[in-house]
């Protein structure tokens, strides 16, 4: 553990001195330096261990110990119990989850330094607001390891206070300079990436590529993004680096990394990864791939949402604001009372569309059918909408025509799925009105109970 | 807030709930946790609406409606305070096919028996192809639940994390691990049955064995604290045979004409009363007015 290697005298010091008061003086400073001079120099355990196995073996609580290592995120290990920390909010987001009795509201994001960066959750309320890109000074914080990569917790004992912003460098993170990986890279499935996870090694069909130009820092830089796919789904790509990818190959991909896009988490990956062609035989051909998964709504609720997913449900409602609207010129901002909420009044262009709530039976999103879906839907145009809000006064026979056509009936919906705090969105692609055979589904289940028995 | 989903559960698994979970905090929602795990805030029924009435006042109306499904009947109540569902329900002319969506509720009176009910939101006439469609919507949810309670049964004793890591997804095992705490081990052979009963529903070839006495054979109604199950005895066909000879304008049979046919087959008025009881339960007749029968 070279981290623990340079700890100067004066830093122990200050740890000899927590040791101390956790064990309420019951051992003299000169007997907990021999101790924590033997633990670290001899048995070569980190620091954290030693404090707490020292505070432990002389009968003391190590939840008393008031002083964390500091570290840098790079140095951190999972299972540290105690750590200390100095960083930048890269980014930071809030949501509910249920816990034991009840619900709980939970910050979580990512964390970083000028050494890398780490995706940290903070389970109890800060005594502070922060925001993105606020430095922390951390104290007494811990780490887990979660799919092959650290995550840090902040728990009750944890401490955060904001320093000034230039307690710590600013950082951009360029695309292509991060640091090197260390280990071997942990092999993924495309449905189970997920935000955050680093050293990526996956294999999958390309099944487009193009190339973009984007300015980093001041300067033009080619990024290579795509969509590739396995067995098991569909992801977006961006590769910071030319590795001549063409469509339809099987490659090989190691030590690319998960960022998210509106929750849909996407594969990366640049000068740090290596990529290997394999034969195309090795996976389904690109027809097969290119295939929209079905998918059930909670799976996409615990992966944050979905390229090209297929959700079958029922459409239980529609929401405010389904039918024929009215957009502002500008923004394209729907309009409430014929005024737009940043450019007041002004003469709308009407569009018509849905915004429903489908449901599976495992969980619930909102699917967006846009102009032209709707239409499909209503088998009828726009203008022949217009026309007939405009004989009954009102835009509500539009809705109420919708609700009748749509509510309460089975829906095949296909599309890329986003998430942000309100739950998941489908901007559909492609709708249409179920018809499933009941009687053969009902047989086959039946055979299936009566052959168990 | 996320939204909560709609279960697709049959009344015969709802209505044998008695544990709610009050939601913690303010706005938490909160759940009745059936004894298969189901964790239910919000449900989504499709089903015959047998009969809407006001139990309220006429200043303060409390509409309750009937919703029947394959296993039993669903109880919808909505006031004041739902009056969207309220003034459709006020409209409603069973029996009719609804598709409901509605928030889980709980009535405990002082005799300590729970009460399942459902507190609507949103009601649509709907035909009988959606209902079928539901019942099997409904039949996936049930077998997806007996095969998670089976395999919590194995263990000793169950827990989240384990039943997680057999796939099961955390509300349901969250939600097993506490039907297991509040009810013991669940009867599933009775939840299979009723499954198997819910599937042969939708098949027509098991349609002619659809008499009541072979429902009521398939799938026992869960014995109500206070009273013990009867065993059929035939009365439930005669007395629904004598109800559909007997309403010859559409509007039901009365009451008394009932009685005296009841009579004359020798259907005492006491086997009568529970033999309607029970078709009524069933969701096979149901009553348009005050003192008629109408078959559905």
């Amino acid at each position: 553990m070279p981290q623990e290697r340079d700890i100067v005298k004066e830093e122990l010091a200050t740890h000899v001195r927590d040791i101390t008061r956790a064990l309420g003086g019951k051992l003299s400073e000169q007997e907990i330096e021999k101790e924590l001079s033997s633990y670290l120099n001899v048995y070569r355990v980190s620091l954290d261990t030693a404090k707490r196995s020292i505070v432990k073996k002389h009968g003391g609580n190590p939840a008393n110990l008031a002083i964390g290592i500091g570290k840098t995120v790079r140095e951190l290990m999972p299972g540290e119990q105690s750590v200390n920390l100095l960083v930048r909010i890269v980014s930071l987001n809030e949501k509910d989850v249920s816990v034991e009795g009840g619900s709980k509201h939970i910050l979580y994001g990512i964390l970083g330094d000028p050494t890398a960066t780490v995706p940290f959750t903070a389970w109890e309320p800060l005594n502070g607001p922060i925001t993105r890109g606020d430095v922390l000074r951390v104290q007494n914080a811990y780490t887990k390891e979660y799919r092959g990569q650290v995550q840090v917790n902040f728990g009750v004992r944890t401490i955060v206070t904001k320093e000034k912003p230039d307690a710590l460098p600013e950082v951009k993170p360029t695309p292509g300079m991060g640091q090197p990986y260390v280990g071997k890279p942990t092999a993924f499935d495309v449905v189970d990436l997920r935000e955050g996870a680093s050293n990526v090694a996956l294999t999958a069909r390309i099944l487009s590529v193009e190339t973009r130009e984007v300015e980093v820092e001041g300067t033009p830089k080619s990024v290579f993004s795509g969509v590739l796919a396995d067995g098991t789904g569909k992801s977006q790509f961006s590769a910071w680096k030319d590795f001549s990818l063409k469509e339809d190959e099987v490659v090989r991909i190691e030590g690319a990394y998960v960022k998210t896009w509106r929750g849909i988490p996407q594969l990366s990956f640049d000068e740090r990864a290596t990529v290997t062609r394999l034969a195309s035989d090795g996976l389904p051909p690109a027809s097969k791939l290119g295939e929209s998964p079905r998918m059930w709504v909670e799976d996409l609720a615990e992966r944050g949402g979905g390229v090209d997913v297929t959700v079958r449900g029922i459409l239980i409602d529609m929401r405010e604001g389904s039918g024929l609207v009215y957009r502002c010129p500008e923004c394209k901002r729907v309009l409430r009372k014929g005024a737009c909420r940043i450019h007041g009044e002004v003469k709308g262009n009407a569009d018509l569309r849905v915004k429903a709530v489908v449901d599976d039976g495992s969980g619930a999103l909102t699917a967006v059918f846009n102009r032209e879906l709707t239409e499909a839907l209503l088998e009828k145009t726009i203008d022949a909408c217009i026309a007939q809000a405009k004989e009954a006064m009102s835009t509500d026979v539009v809705r109420d025509e919708l609700a009748d056509i749509l509510v309460a009936q089975p829906i095949e919906a296909r599309g890329n799925v986003t998430s942000d705090e309100y739950g998941l969105m489908m901007i559909v692609q492609e709708a249409k009105i179920l018809k499933v055979d009941v009687q053969e589904e009902a047989r086959e289940m039946l055979e299936g109970l009566e052959g168990s028995a | 807030m996320i939204r909560e989903v709609a279960w697709r559960l049959f009344s015969g698994e709802y209505n044998d709930a008695t544990l709610e979970l009050a939601g913690g905090g303010d706005r938490a929602p909160s759940y009745v946790v059936t004894p298969l795990g189901a964790k239910v805030n919000r449900v989504f029924v499709v089903g015959v609406v047998t009969d809407v009435e006001n139990v309220g006042s006429e200043m303060q109306p409390m509409w309750r409606a009937r919703v029947a499904d394959p296993t039993g009947t669903f109880h919808l109540y909505a006031g004041q305070y739902q009056p969207e569902a309220s003034a459709v329900l006020s409209k409603l002319k069973p029996p009719m096919f609804g598709a409901i969506t509605g928030k889980s509720r709980t009535y405990t009176p002082d005799s300590g028996t729970v009460y399942t009910s459902i507190r609507p939101e949103r009601i649509k006439e709907v035909d009988g192809a959606l209902r079928d469609y539901w019942i099997l919507e409904a039949c996936r949810s049930l077998k997806k639940r007996l095969e998670a309670m089976a395999e919590a049964q194995r263990m000793d004793p169950p827990t989240k994390d384990a039943l997680m890591k057999l796939g099961v997804r955390e509300p349901l095992a969250d939600g097993i691990v506490q039907a297991v705490a509040h009810y013991g081990k669940a009867d599933l052979a009775r939840y299979t049955a009723m499954l198997a009963e819910a599937l042969r529903y939708l098949l027509p070839e098991f349609r002619e064995d659809r008499s009541p006495e072979a429902a009521a054979a398939q799938v026992e109604p869960a014995p109500a604290p206070e009273r013990e199950p009867e065993p059929d005895d035939g009365k439930e066909t005669a007395v629904l045979e004598v109800i559909t000879s007997l309403d010859k304008d559409g509007k039901g049979a009365p009451w008394d004409a009932i009685l005296t046919a009841s009579k004359a087959k020798g259907i005492a008025k006491e086997d009568l009363e529970e033999a309607i009881n029970r078709l009524l339960d069933k969701g096979l007749v149901y009553e348009p007015v005050l003192g008629r029968m109408k078959r559905i």
